[in-house]
């Protein structure tokens, strides 16, 4: 029974328009030379990605890094990429990260279990009427690639350690990124699901330029 | 070709080749039908062909053919309870007949069978002698014959294993062999026949195989939807979501557009009261389900809502907890209990609700009909069949002898397949088409155009003088009454006062309980146990209280309400009558020494003693329901995430006879797993008259995982009258959840189901 | 368009929607009804089948997904209800309306491909998707492991 409650998670608020990036923190703070003010994005829409360019304002390159990541984790902590991404051993659905209905097992190779493999129902396309989403070759992500509960900071570390992202290098992360399919249901989930904001390929922008400026990780307690 | 008669039909169907056609020899379901003979000169069942032929026939529901070949027929419908595999053995046994020489059919929809209603656990306890008599007086003109042959007395003979035997000088005559003549004696009265002894009934209370058995795990077996006639169209129907509404207007042209899409019919709107009418809507017609699917879903349709489009059953949640707290009709009282109440050293007061419930069988309701030639045929799993039979010919505007009604097996009933509306939603569409359809419903259909149970409120209050004995007892109860389905009932009816109320045994010396106004706004139906669920629910757990509010043992505080072993008379009750299912009072008391047998059995199997160990607690009750009494234990245990599981149950029954001890420990079993879905998930919810729930997504049932490791049945040996077997299980359930929950977590759940307020 | 399948080891060629579910296939053009309809949104697990050993729920199963492959179903899965999951099904006498059964034996038969003898625990995980309204899963458990020559202990 313990199954169906609501598993624990974060809620997302993500991209409201207008919002600030707290990038720059007090003096004392690592010993930098502190931002007397946080840096200016222009708005957006919370079903939409601010394109690397709108990051140029960001002098510093490293601070314009950990800003591009957080704008990309606007996608990877959107409910659509986490419900794959969970810690225990089922996936979740919804935007509320309801324990995913029937009760599924990740199995041994996160496919699922003899019978009720992910495949056993879920097709290589959304299927409309029913509702059931689909892309080819859906599973979960490993566990050690889970993404439930993180904050920007963690996931970005983790994303970088090949031994916690599928043994990717950064390049490959990126063309991962940009042309996955499995990934790219994210932004075409079927009717009734709210798609990840932007599309796959301003996701793809987005973890190229972090990449170039350095791939650095945002602050522990930074959000989008 | 001419319009072929119906007896061109009879003779048709009964032949193998058609059967083949339809899809159905391989069924199992033996669509086949019973010959008939001379003997028999009865009121011939109009779906039976009237062809002359070999062999006995002493009446509508045995025939012995001169090969041997003895046809029983089962009349009633089986949807899981096991009536195919128990009925017929007890006709045979009482014939004689060896079951390996026996073929079991389905008795189509005819009045010839007498009550075929297959509800309200009735198979066996309202019609046991009847079906005894059936065998047995084709047995006495078998035998009859044997003797006349051998020139010896009747008495000297004996039927059994498929013959009669002389027992002086060990003759044997197989019935094969007096068929013919027996066919040729008159079918002899009823006071010429006799029953065997109790000890002669070879099979009563055994084990039985499970005659569809072999069958469903081959998938040979015939559900309603298997049905498959020549050159039939699908239909799937768009209702309006509040019942009462309508069309305001519609655009079939994208639906139309569908490949595959054949029609779309509007179907009139049902009116107040609903009765066994359809909804209405829109019927699209196509060649196969997938396309009728598909144009359902482009239907451009605009609904009018109607009365009901302003249900909401959240606030009306509020009103029921409004209505029960004023008074209400009093419907049994004894003693004085305002003021036995203003006495009492203690008063306990506690209020109980339950939501509406839709019954979900797996088989979501579906039928095939043809109406063609000024007749119609109609193929489905109903739970009454002459109900439907002549619904449907009201509908189709035809003389009910002029439709065959065939029930195949139902994937579940529960109570939603007594009610036809789905039956002559298939007539009415095959009509407008001019083709053989067959209605599917979707499981969104099922779950939101359901006649749902009811949903409800109690308030009840006792009093327990100094020594903490109880000694007033009141009660209110509101919900809206299934009579609000057929007439403009506000009341509850007697039979829903009879169960778990009225015939409430309670030895407390001041009783009111009240029966409260509530109207209905959406279609109320019965379903497994009825009105019993919410009253046992709330007594079971009340009682719970009592013991707790004094310190007592909720078992020993559950016998001491119940009161000492006793029959309880209408006068201790206090009431002028008692339904009791339809039966008599004589033969079926209210009687408190079987009741607290089930409860002391149960008790000790659970050990009882031991209730509140290792991380576990036991939560106990028991009601008397469907003439049969039963006790629930439930052990539950906290998970390693803090969620309430249920580990293992505890079922003990009292019965009376039992036909099929086999069946009658699954239907147990059964009942637990129902119990448990309708006391940890069920809630059917209503906003703007529709309901919100669709699909087992939002309307759980407890999966195998949620299930006990193990269900301990345990059934009372007993000669007695039989009692119901496939509901009486349920009541018990819930109560003994939310007691034990109670127990584990000091967590008291008064309003179901429990995943409101319990993390589970 | 057409599509060819193997079913039970038949071969067809099936002119349909692509897209039609196969459960539908399976029902409405091929009459193989032993497969049953119960939720149409992979939910219920009545109508369970395997497609080249996998079980699938045909009921969110595109047709052209079995495009070149051999679908099993219930009536498939021994010529006289021989195996050994049926045959502990009745023994047992699993069933009661019969109607998820199908689903749920076609459930137990993948994992005991996989599995030859599952624990308590992966009978349950695997057997997650299949309901039964009138509750027969205990001894659902008990038959799958009496088919798998286990104890039932």
């Amino acid at each position: 029974m313990g199954l169906r409650s609501k598993a624990l998670g974060i809620v997302l608020g993500a991209g409201a328009a207008g919002v600030t990036l707290a990038l720059a923190f007090g003096a004392g703070c690592g010993g930098r030379a502190a931002h007397s003010a946080a840096t200016k994005l222009p708005a957006t829409e919370a079903q939409s990605l601010r394109a690397p360019q709108a990051f140029s304002s960001i002098g510093d390159k490293k601070e314009r890094s950990r800003a591009l990541f957080l704008e990309a984790s606007r996608v990877m902590l959107h409910p659509r990429c986490v419900n794959c991404h969970p810690a225990g051993d089922s996936p979740t659905q919804g935007d509320d990260f309801q324990v995913h209905d029937p009760p599924v097992a990740r199995g041994p190779a996160d496919q699922g279990v003899p019978g009720l493999e992910c495949t056993s129902c879920h097709q290589d396309r959304n299927v409309e009427l029913a509702r059931v989403p689909g892309a080819p070759k859906w599973h979960l992500a490993p566990k050690v690639m889970a993404w439930q509960g993180r904050t920007p900071r963690s996931l970005c570390e983790q994303l970088k350690d090949p031994a916690r992202n599928g043994g990717k290098s950064l390049a490959e992360l990126i063309e991962h990124s940009a042309h996955d399919e499995l990934v790219g249901w994210g932004w075409k989930p079927g009717s009734g699901r709210v798609p990840a904001p932007g599309t796959q390929a301003e996701f793809g922008a987005l973890v190229a330029a972090w990449v170039k400026d350095g791939a650095e990780c945002p602050r522990e307690e930074s959000q989008p | 070709m001419s319009a072929p008669t119906m007896q061109d039909l009879r003779i048709r169907l009964s032949r193998r080749s058609v059967l083949e056609g339809l899809g159905l020899v391989a069924a199992g379901l033996g669509l086949e039908v019973v010959l008939p003979s001379r003997a028999y000169a009865g009121p011939m069942p109009t779906s039976l062909p009237e062809v002359p032929t070999e062999g006995l026939r002493a009446n509508v529901f045995v025939h012995v053919a001169p090969d041997g070949l003895v046809t029983i027929v089962c009349h009633r419908s089986e949807m899981g309870q096991g009536v195919r595999s128990s009925l017929p053995v007890l006709i045979a046994d009482e014939l004689g007949a060896d079951m390996a020489h026996v073929k079991v059919v389905q008795g189509d929809g005819d009045e010839a069978y007498g009550d075929q209603n297959t509800d309200g656990s009735s198979s066996v306890r309202k019609i046991f002698d009847d079906l005894r008599y059936a065998g047995a007086t084709a047995r006495t003109m078998l035998v009859a014959v044997a003797a006349k042959r051998w020139k010896v007395s009747p008495a000297e003979c004996e039927a059994r294993d498929h013959a009669v035997f002389h027992k002086g000088t060990q003759r044997v005559l197989k019935f094969g062999e007096l068929a013919t003549d027996a066919a040729k004696l008159k079918v002899p009265e009823k006071q010429a026949v006799t029953l065997r002894p109790r000890s002669e009934l070879k099979h009563l209370g055994k084990e039985l195989p499970l005659l569809d058995g072999p069958d469903i795990v081959t998938g040979r077996a015939v559900f309603g939807a298997d049905v498959k006639l020549p050159g039939m169209l699908t239909a799937v129907i768009a209702r309006p979501p509040v019942a009462g509404g309508k069309v305001a207007r519609y655009d079939a042209t994208k639906a139309l557009a569908v490949p595959g899409v054949r029609k779309v019919v509007e179907l009139p709107a049902a009116t107040k009261p609903f009765l066994f009418q359809p909804l209405g809507g829109l019927a699209v017609v196509a060649d196969n389900t997938w396309a009728a699917m598909r144009g359902r879903a482009v239907l451009d349709v605009t609904w009018e809502g109607g009365d009901n489009a302003t249900y909401d059953s959240e606030a009306y949640r509020e009103q029921l907890l409004a209505v029960i707290s004023k008074p209400g009709n009093v419907v049994r009282n004894v003693g004085d209990a305002e003021a036995a109440l203003a006495k009492a050293a203690t008063r306990v007061q506690a209020t109980y609700n339950t939501p509406h419930l839709a019954h979900a069988p797996m088989e979501p309701p579906t039928a095939v009909a043809r109406v063609e030639h000024g007749t119609c045929e109609v193929w489905a799993p109903t739970q009454d069949p002459q109900t439907a039979r002549s619904e449907v010919a009201k509908a189709v505007g035809l003389d009910p002898s002029k439709v065959m009604l065939h029930v195949t097996l139902l994937g579940g009933g529960f109570g939603r397949k007594s009610k036809p509306d789905y039956v002559v939603e298939a007539a009415l569409v095959a009509k407008a088409v001019g083709a053989p359809v067959r209605v599917q419903w979707t499981r969104e259909d099922d779950v939101r155009h359901d006649y749902y149970h009811s949903t409800s409120a109690q308030r009840l209050e006792a009093g327990l003088d100094a020594s903490g004995k109880v000694v007033a007892w009141h009660q209110r109860i509101a919900f809206p009454p299934i009579g609000s389905t057929f007439a403009d009932a506000t009341f509850a009816g007697a039979g829903e006062m009879g169960q778990g109320i009225v015939d409430l045994p309670l030895a407390i010396p001041a009783i009111r309980m009240e029966n409260c106004e509530a109207r209905a706004h959406t279609r109320i139906g019965w379903l497994r146990s009825v009105a019993n669920i919410y009253h046992a629910f709330a007594v079971q757990s009340f009682i719970d209280e009592l013991a707790h509010a004094k310190g007592a043992d909720p078992r020993d505080t559950l016998l001491e309400v119940m009161g000492p072993s006793r029959i309880v008379t209408l006068k201790e009750l206090g009431v002028a009558k008692v339904p009791n299912y339809g039966q008599s009072l004589d033969e079926h008391p209210v009687d408190t020494t079987r009741l607290r047998r089930v409860i002391e059995r149960v008790t000790g199997l659970a050990r009882w003693d031991e209730r509140k160990q290792q991380g576990r607690a036991l939560g106990l009750a028991a009601h008397r329901s469907f003439l049969t009494y039963v006790a629930v234990v439930v052990s539950v245990v906290k998970d390693a995430n803090d969620h309430i599981r249920v580990d293992e149950a505890w079922i003990v029954a009292d019965a009376g006879t039992i036909v099929n001890m086999e069946r009658v420990r699954a239907q147990m079993e059964g009942a637990v797993v129902f119990g448990l879905s309708l006391g940890l998930y069920g809630a059917i919810t209503m906003k703007d008259g529709a309901t919100v729930e669709s699909n087992f997504r939002d309307y759980r049932l407890a999966r195998i995982a949620e299930t006990p490791k193990k269900i301990h049945v345990d059934i009372i040996p007993s000669d007695g009258r039989p009692g119901g077997i496939g509901e009486p299980g349920v009541p018990p359930v819930a109560p003994a959840l939310a007691n034990a929950v109670f127990a584990l977590t000091g967590t008291r759940v008064r309003e179901l189901p429990l995943v409101k307020s319990v993390k589970v | 368009m057409s599509i060819r399948l193997r079913v039970n080891g038949t071969e067809h060629e099936l002119d349909v929607d692509p897209e039609m579910p196969l459960l539908w296939a399976l029902r409405d053009v091929l009459t193989l009804t032993g497969t049953k309809y119960g939720c149409g949104q992979a939910l219920c697990g009545a109508c369970v089948v395997h497609i080249d050993g996998a079980a699938v729920r045909s009921c969110v199963t595109p047709v052209r997904r079995a495009e070149g492959r051999e679908v099993m179903t219930i009536e498939g899965l021994s010529p006289d209800g021989s195996h050994p999951l049926q045959k502990a099904w009745v023994d047992l006498a699993v069933p009661q309306c019969g109607f998820c059964q199908a689903g749920q034996i076609m459930t137990a038969a993948a994992l005991l491909a996989k599995k030859p003898k599952p624990t308590d625990a992966e009978i349950d995980q695997s057997l997650a998707g299949n309901l039964c309204r009138c509750g027969t899963y205990t001894r659902i458990r008990s038959a799958v492991k009496k088919a798998a020559g286990l104890p039932n202990e």
